[in-house]
């Protein structure tokens, strides 16, 4: 779902810009640099990260475990999911007792995305233990770890992460020795990392001390509608729009390919070409929005085949493993969010919560369902930029209020676009410590 | 057979029953991998950043020349349009054997391939890279071999100078002083000569053990491997001692690649994996014919087709 979070703000952002006269895209009300109206500069920071000489100071070398877990609750594997029977998860230990820094993935990822390399290197060289994990809507998790199968609720998702990392603590090697846990995430990992803290607050089987959310979404649902909108307006709804982009940049790679001394299409090429593939907002918001329905695919061929639904696969008659995919594959990219929403999300936990209704699932999919917990607990941190693009105004304005003092907001960044730089994990490092005293608002 | 043989045979098919029977179950696997090395890793960013900013500045002033040049009437390249760009379905006939094969890939990966070559990246850096210089060094024969016949004299030069300087000063091959003498490695082999002459890349094959490919990129490997065996440097191609260099070899190539199976958890990475392998063979296809101008693509036809 990091994907489809950037999706969101650029959903906003290619509207606002491309159709201003459009009565549905509210006009920015506050002046300054307002959220949900993210620059040109904000799109690229989201696209490029951030500058390897902005990284903060990092260690020589981090010592990294992977740990592969079969966890006693997963439920039966569909056949096209064979290989994601165990949950992997990254340790890097002190040899020394030390805190345990849990990292809770972004949308759609795993456990060791680039973003997360950087967080554990600095937390690692900050004296941590740092347990790095996938987001709970990576199909590596659905499939181990999700007592549904159908991701993307916060507070099931949550428990599902609370329940895991009760069986990882109980797994470590033994000459582990934890002093005090704290949770960190990005992105959405940042809200689910929020939730398996509160979640904590009730079980005390943990006893999580801080949380640290890092560019976190406020309303997942809301923004869903931002998404399936930035995916239409810069790619279309058909494959036409799909092939018309691919088409563009597979022109692009190949001229900039046979201009080029090389015998081969390398990594240096690739990132050479890649700095100057995308050159307009629409072509940069298409590429986020793209990658965001990717993610979306692995999400919605999960939850159908869990669900029983039936949207794009028979549950009588499931692929099996030598089964083409490339049909389901064609299908799926043309789905939107609200389509997964609609038929497969909303239709599973509105049969299994009495009482519960579309409005009542998208309200407790919202931050506010914790935030009683944001307001009265001086343990939880949010760091963001003024000009993310997964927030509304309404909804920074929100984390402003909930978190007081506890809350950093950076004026540039876009979504996680200055994730590692020295501020963020300096500031990061107060938090996590205790030591933080009041942002810059 | 002689008895190393039977004794190199005895492990590939327990190796084999394992990747088939995949693993006992346990509640939790470990896998030790090497240390990651940020501060290292973050410098080179930098410096390639900067190598390649450099880069296209160059290449910004060469375009310039060149479109000076054209005005006077210089012959250059057409460019690529996107009109040209295959369609993005790709020519799979044998697709039901090639996911059967790729499955057997990840299974064997992770039971014993990886796991062997993730433990001989924690051996000391100068000895896999004396290991690596020297089976690369092997294989710029196949190179003066292959750009030979591709008629690109000058990239055979380079590729024989690589190999002369590297087999005397870097002793055998274990070093490789050539790239540091501007000569940069740039190996190429029978499937691209098959593409300078003009064949298409035919169907998409998964070769077992070895990965992605296409007819033609098969057909290139069995070609290249069998002049080598032909040639038989250094002695290793026949003989007891080939089961265990090639072993290594294969080891070796392994460590030095970035890829873990299905760490994507998707059921689309098959489909995926295909999608860019396909197009990065067809871009490299027009790189060879730079001065023509590529048909144009029916979308009716896969790619690769």
């Amino acid at each position: 779902m990091i994907q489809f979070l950037f999706a969101l703000a650029l959903a906003a952002l290619g509207l606002c810009q491309a159709h201003a006269e459009d009565a549905s895209i509210p006009a920015p009300a506050a002046p300054g640099p307002a959220t949900g109206l993210a620059d040109s500069a904000a799109l690229r920071a989201t696209v490029y990260g951030t500058p390897p000489q902005d990284i903060a100071p990092l260690p020589a070398k981090v010592p990294l475990l992977e740990m592969d877990l079969d966890l006693p609750w997963r439920r039966p594997i569909p056949a096209v999911f064979w290989f994601d029977k165990r949950l992997r998860v990254w340790l890097s230990a002190q040899e020394k007792p030390a805190p345990l820094a849990i990292v809770i993935s972004g949308t759609g990822s795993d456990g060791n995305t680039a973003k997360l390399a950087t967080l554990r290197a600095v937390l690692y060289g900050a004296g941590y233990h740092v347990l790095t994990m996938p987001s709970p809507t990576f199909p590596g998790f659905i499939v181990s770890t999700s007592s549904t199968g159908v991701a993307g609720d916060l507070h099931q998702d949550g428990k599902d992460l609370y329940a895991a990392i009760g069986v990882i603590i109980a797994h470590l090697p033994q000459q582990v020795k934890i002093t005090d846990i704290d949770v960190l995430g990005y992105s959405l990992g940042g809200a689910n990392a929020a939730i398996v803290k509160s979640i904590d607050a009730q079980q005390h089987k943990l006893n999580i001390h801080r949380a640290v959310m890092i560019n976190p979404p406020v309303s997942l649902f809301a923004s869903v509608g931002r998404l399936d909108k930035l995916f239409a307006r810069t790619l279309g709804n058909s494959d036409a729009g799909i092939e018309r982009f691919y088409q563009q940049l597979y022109a692009e790679l190949a001229n900039q390919y046979r201009a080029s001394d090389r015998v081969e299409l390398d990594e240096d090429f690739l990132l050479g070409a890649a700095a100057s593939a995308l050159k307009t907002d629409t072509q940069f918001s298409a590429a986020i929005a793209l990658t965001f329905r990717i993610a979306l695919m692995n999400v919605f061929l999960a939850g159908d085949l869990y669900s029983g639904a039936g949207v794009v696969v028979d549950p009588r008659h499931p692929p099996g493993v030598d089964d083409s995919l490339e049909e389901i594959s064609l299908t799926l990219r043309t789905k939107t969010f609200a389509e997964y929403f609609s038929r497969i999300f909303a239709p599973y936990y509105l049969k299994r919560r009495p009482g519960s209704t579309v409005e009542t699932l998208v309200a407790d999919n919202r931050l506010d369902v914790i935030g009683d917990q944001l307001r009265g607990n001086g343990d939880y941190y949010v760091q963001t930029n003024s000009d993310d693009l997964i927030l509304d105004k309404a909804e920074l304005d929100w984390l402003k209020t909930t978190l007081g003092q506890r809350i950093v907001v950076y004026d540039h960044g876009g979504h996680l676009g200055n994730l590692g730089d020295r501020q963020q994990v300096a500031d990061m490092l107060d938090m996590l410590a205790g030591r933080w005293h009041g942002g810059a608002q | 057979m002689r008895h190393g043989r039977l004794e190199w045979l005895g492990f590939v098919s327990g190796a084999l029953l394992i990747a088939l029977g995949g693993c006992a179950s346990q509640t939790v696997v470990f896998h030790h991998l090497p240390p990651e090395t940020p501060a290292a890793d973050n410098a080179a960013d930098i410096a390639r950043m900067q190598r390649l900013a450099a880069a296209a500045a160059q290449a910004r002033k060469e375009k310039a020349q060149a479109a000076g040049e054209q005005a006077a009437g210089a012959e250059s390249a057409p460019p690529v349009t996107p009109a040209e760009a295959p369609p993005m379905k790709t020519y799979d006939p044998w697709g039901r054997l090639n996911r059967f094969t790729y499955r057997f890939n990840a299974r064997f990966d992770e039971a014993l391939f990886f796991p062997v070559a993730n433990s001989y990246r924690r051996l000391p850096s100068p000895m896999r890279a004396g290991v690596h210089n020297f089976f690369g060094n092997i294989a710029e024969i196949d190179s003066v071999i292959n750009y030979t016949l591709q008629g690109r004299l000058g990239r055979m030069v380079r590729s024989l100078g690589r190999f002369v300087i590297n087999s005397t000063i870097g002793i055998g091959g274990l070093f490789d002083p050539a790239t540091p003498m501007r000569l940069p490695k740039a190996p190429t082999g029978f499937g691209t000569t098959l593409a300078k002459y003009g064949m298409h890349p035919g169907p998409y094959l998964v070769i077992p053990f070895y990965g992605p490919s296409t007819l033609r990129g098969g057909i290139g490997l069995a070609a290249d491997y069998g002049a080598l065996y032909v040639i038989d440097p250094a002695w290793i191609y026949r003989g007891d001692q080939s089961w265990g260099l090639g072993v290594l070899n294969a080891v070796d190539q392994r460590a030095s690649i970035d890829f873990r199976y299905y760490a994507s958890g998707s059921p689309f990475e098959y489909e995926t994996i295909q999608f860019l392998y396909v197009r990065k063979l067809l871009i490299e296809d027009a790189g060879l014919h730079r001065q023509k101008r590529l048909p144009q693509a029916d979308p009716n036809v896969p790619a690769g087709e």
